[in-house]
């Protein structure tokens, strides 16, 4: 009912900034990663994805979502030939979070099934400089008087504050640093779907959770502003639309409404290609539309494939 | 007979009171009359043959594979469901029989070039046991020493790190049964909790890591749960009963197979051995099909390697296959079926790789009327999550239909290994007894390539 994503971003203590942060940006414009010659992958990725992965005629979202997710993450770690480390990452489905916090004196928890996602040896490095940080100080936070900032969520009488991603991992495990979130929305009736607002808003509400839980593993429980920022990323996809966001956790002090601020950036509704047709449309025995994907965008898929790399290159 | 008189009198410059010699009737052209051929439409065998001519002649004419495809699996009988995962005791005989498969024991003698890499790796193992096996859980820390051993005057191919893959594959199963935290296994679902996942991840880094190696990985697409079908003919059975019954009818077979994981390759292996090679027998059964036991049902005659005719990456490279709970080996021990254990592996091996191959032909045109010119190879992995047992299978002949099959002397050849462990127990973050022969079969595998590339 509301843009979720103010909303959200009041809840976190967030910043928002549009488009990509620099750090990644510089991935894509490097021409020395060979962008351009997984184009050709990316497009086959799609394809494949779209067109030929079933025997019937055209395969259904709950198929072919999940099928391109992974024929992308496969391209992308295929450059682990020429990037080593990108080996010391690891994926993790059917993956559980939980991290609560306190809010102008409203308890919020973060729980649930939030997808896929991959973890690594080393954390990303933040991304904004130290006067970015501090300049988010000035930054006030819209609030939506009068209404209050915790409408639709659910209200539930929590009896045990669970509080890390420690509660899906157990300790000593090598690869600590969760590094990217992915979220697909593969339900084939459109209403069980998240519209794209609504899937931001939860990227950043996942993201943040993770973030949160990471930061008091590392430095305590105590609310503080960071030494070291914790970066989380995130990216959301129904199969055709995508959504990519950068999350960097400045302060784990949520309680009062100023100082230090989280920072977010989203770069939304991306399209990787216009139009999927599996079988030729034919008006009066001459084709109209030919068999095969139209309004493929690559800068999309190097996207994609910038913030896979982001932290290791 | 009244037709042929008149011709006759008609023949011109023929006199039958004179002496004048003909001139030579010039034979005509094309023949007046159409050939006398047996009728389509009648209930005798010339018809019958007839109507097959046809229908093969209908078939080589398809002008695309798709169609060719439709008309190859156009009538729908009802056809024996072969289910390469099978608790059927000796189905692997069975298999063999219905698909003119030789099994030979162990691996394929590999070409040299795979030889330099795997010699430095062994060389790099025994330092590499050194170093008690069961620490080798987080990170490498052991394995660059290993590594870093210089390798034997190999040439160019650099050699191959194991101790950094064995690292990868320790990780994978750590995560997967120890650090991360799931819920309890669904009832009898254990293969999905664990060892499904597990699987999945060794694959997918392992070929990562790998296709700076083996171009032909690089250019590979990675299907997970995919779709596998074959439909074929082999051998004639009398119908027993039903409107149809005394007729001859071929024998129909379908598997429908989901592997858990496949590689897929835009370019085929390379031959293992030439065509005509005959490395051993076929098993001859006397038995009808049904007594394995082996059910009949009629719906769509599929024929799919994993993706559509349209796919560039049309040729397999590997297949994995996670066996099911119904089929583990402490069932079997149970039941005092110790060698039937590897007879699972074996029935599994062959009939998905038989249906995956010549699915891949299939696709290339070739159909049992048409066949093969060309070997098609490929590999696939057979695991219950702990023991793997290795197979690479060569499909020289799609010829198994009755008339086909006298004229053709050709056999598929598998070769497989027993099931072996890759580890003996996962305890407290650590891998205990990590067997490196496994994991650099696995790789050898996975670097199988095409002589070109």
């Amino acid at each position: 009912v509301f843009p979720g994503v103010r909303q959200a971003q009041w809840l976190t203590k967030t910043k928002l900034v549009e488009g990509l942060p620099p750090a990644v940006q510089g991935i894509l414009d490097n021409p020395v990663h060979g962008l351009q010659e997984l184009e050709e992958r990316a497009k086959y990725a799609v394809s494949h994805a779209r067109l030929w992965d079933t025997a019937e005629v055209a395969p259904r979202r709950e198929q072919y979502c999940p099928l391109l997710f992974e024929n992308l993450i496969h391209t992308c770690r295929l450059m682990s030939g020429k990037y080593p480390s990108l080996s010391k990452r690891m994926l993790a489905r059917n993956f559980r979070i939980a991290a609560t916090w306190e809010r102008e004196s409203i308890l919020l928890q973060v729980r649930g099934l939030s997808g896929i996602l991959m973890n690594s040896m080393t954390p990303i490095p933040p991304v904004a400089s130290k006067e970015e940080i501090l300049a988010t100080k000035e930054h006030v936070l819209e609030t939506f008087y009068p209404i209050a900032p915790t409408i639709d969520l659910q209200e539930v009488n929590v009896y045990k504050e669970l509080n890390d991603t420690g509660q899906c991992f157990r300790d000593g495990y090598p690869y600590s640093h969760p590094h990217t979130l992915f979220f697909l929305e593969s339900a084939n009736v459109r209403t069980d779907r998240f519209r794209p607002e609504q899937l931001r808003a939860k990227m950043l509400m996942f993201a943040f959770g993770n973030a949160l839980a990471k930061a008091k593993a590392l430095h305590g429980n105590d609310p503080k502003v960071l030494e070291q920022p914790v970066v989380v990323q995130s990216v959301g996809t129904d199969g055709q639309l995508f959504q990519f966001m950068v999350f960097q956790l400045n302060t784990t002090d949520l309680v009062s409404n100023d100082g230090v601020k989280n920072l977010v950036w989203i770069d939304s509704d991306q399209n990787l290609y216009e139009k999927a047709q599996c079988v030729p449309e034919v008006k009066k025995k001459v084709v109209t539309k030919p068999a095969g994907i139209s309004g493929f965008q690559p800068d999309t898929f190097k996207k994609f494939l910038a913030l896979y790399l982001h932290g290791t290159v | 007979m009244a037709a042929l008189g008149a011709r006759r009198l008609l023949r011109p410059g023929r006199r039958w009171f004179s002496e004048t010699v003909p001139g030579a009737p010039s034979p005509p052209a094309s023949p007046l009359y159409p050939p006398v051929v047996a009728s389509i439409t009648a209930k005798s065998r010339s018809a019958k043959s007839r109507r097959l001519q046809r229908f093969n002649q209908r078939v080589h004419a398809a002008a695309t594979v798709e169609e060719k495809l439709r008309l190859y699996g156009k009538l729908q009988r009802p056809k024996y469901t072969v289910y390469p995962q099978t608790f059927a005791l000796n189905a692997d005989r069975w298999y063999r029989s219905f698909t003119k498969t030789v099994l030979v024991p162990g691996m394929p003698p590999r070409a040299a070039a795979a030889k330099p890499p795997v010699a430095a790796a062994e060389a790099t193992l025994e330092a590499g046991r050194a170093p008690e096996p069961g620490a080798e859980a987080v990170g490498a820390a052991e394995a660059p020493e290993a590594a870093k051993s210089p390798e034997p005057a190999a040439g160019a191919a650099p050699h191959l790190d194991i101790g950094e893959l064995r690292s990868l594959a320790c990780d994978a199963l750590l995560q997967e049964s120890f650090y991360q935290n799931k819920k309890r296994p669904f009832l009898y679902r254990d293969q999905d909790h664990t060892p499904g996942p597990f699987l999945t991840q060794l694959v997918s880094t392992l070929a990562a890591s790998l296709s700076s190696r083996n171009p032909l990985l690089a250019a590979s697409s990675l299907d997970l749960n995919p779709e596998v079908n074959y439909y074929w003919h082999h051998g004639e059975e009398v119908v027993v009963h039903g409107h149809r019954k005394g007729r001859v009818d071929p024998v129909r077979f379908q598997i429908d197979d989901n592997p858990h994981l496949q590689i897929r390759v835009p370019k085929q292996l390379p031959k293992v051995v030439p065509l005509e090679s005959d490395l051993g027998d076929v098993p001859v059964i006397d038995h009808k099909p049904s007594k394995l036991p082996l059910f009949k049902k009629q719906y769509e005659n599929k024929v799919f390697i994993g993706s559509k005719v349209a796919d560039p990456c049309c040729y397999g490279h590997t297949q994995f296959h996670l066996l099911p709970d119904k089929l583990k080996r402490e069932r079997f021990i149970r039941e005092r079926l110790e060698d039937q254990i590897e007879v699972v592996y074996r029935s599994n091996g062959i009939a998905s790789l038989f249906a995956w191959t010549a699915a891949q032909a299939m696709y290339q045109g070739f159909w049992s009327e048409a066949d093969v010119t060309r070997p098609f190879v490929s590999q696939a992995v057979v695991t219950d999550g702990k023991y793997f047992a290795f197979f690479c299978y060569q499909l020289n002949t799609l010829a198994l239909t009755a008339e086909t099959i006298k004229n053709s002397s050709r056999k598929n050849i598998c070769w497989g290994t027993d099931s072996k462990p890759l580890y003996d127990v996962v305890e407290d973050g650590n891998v205990k007894g990590f067997n490196d022969e496994v994991l650099l079969q696995l790789v050898r595998f996975l670097l199988n390539r095409p002589k070109e590339l």
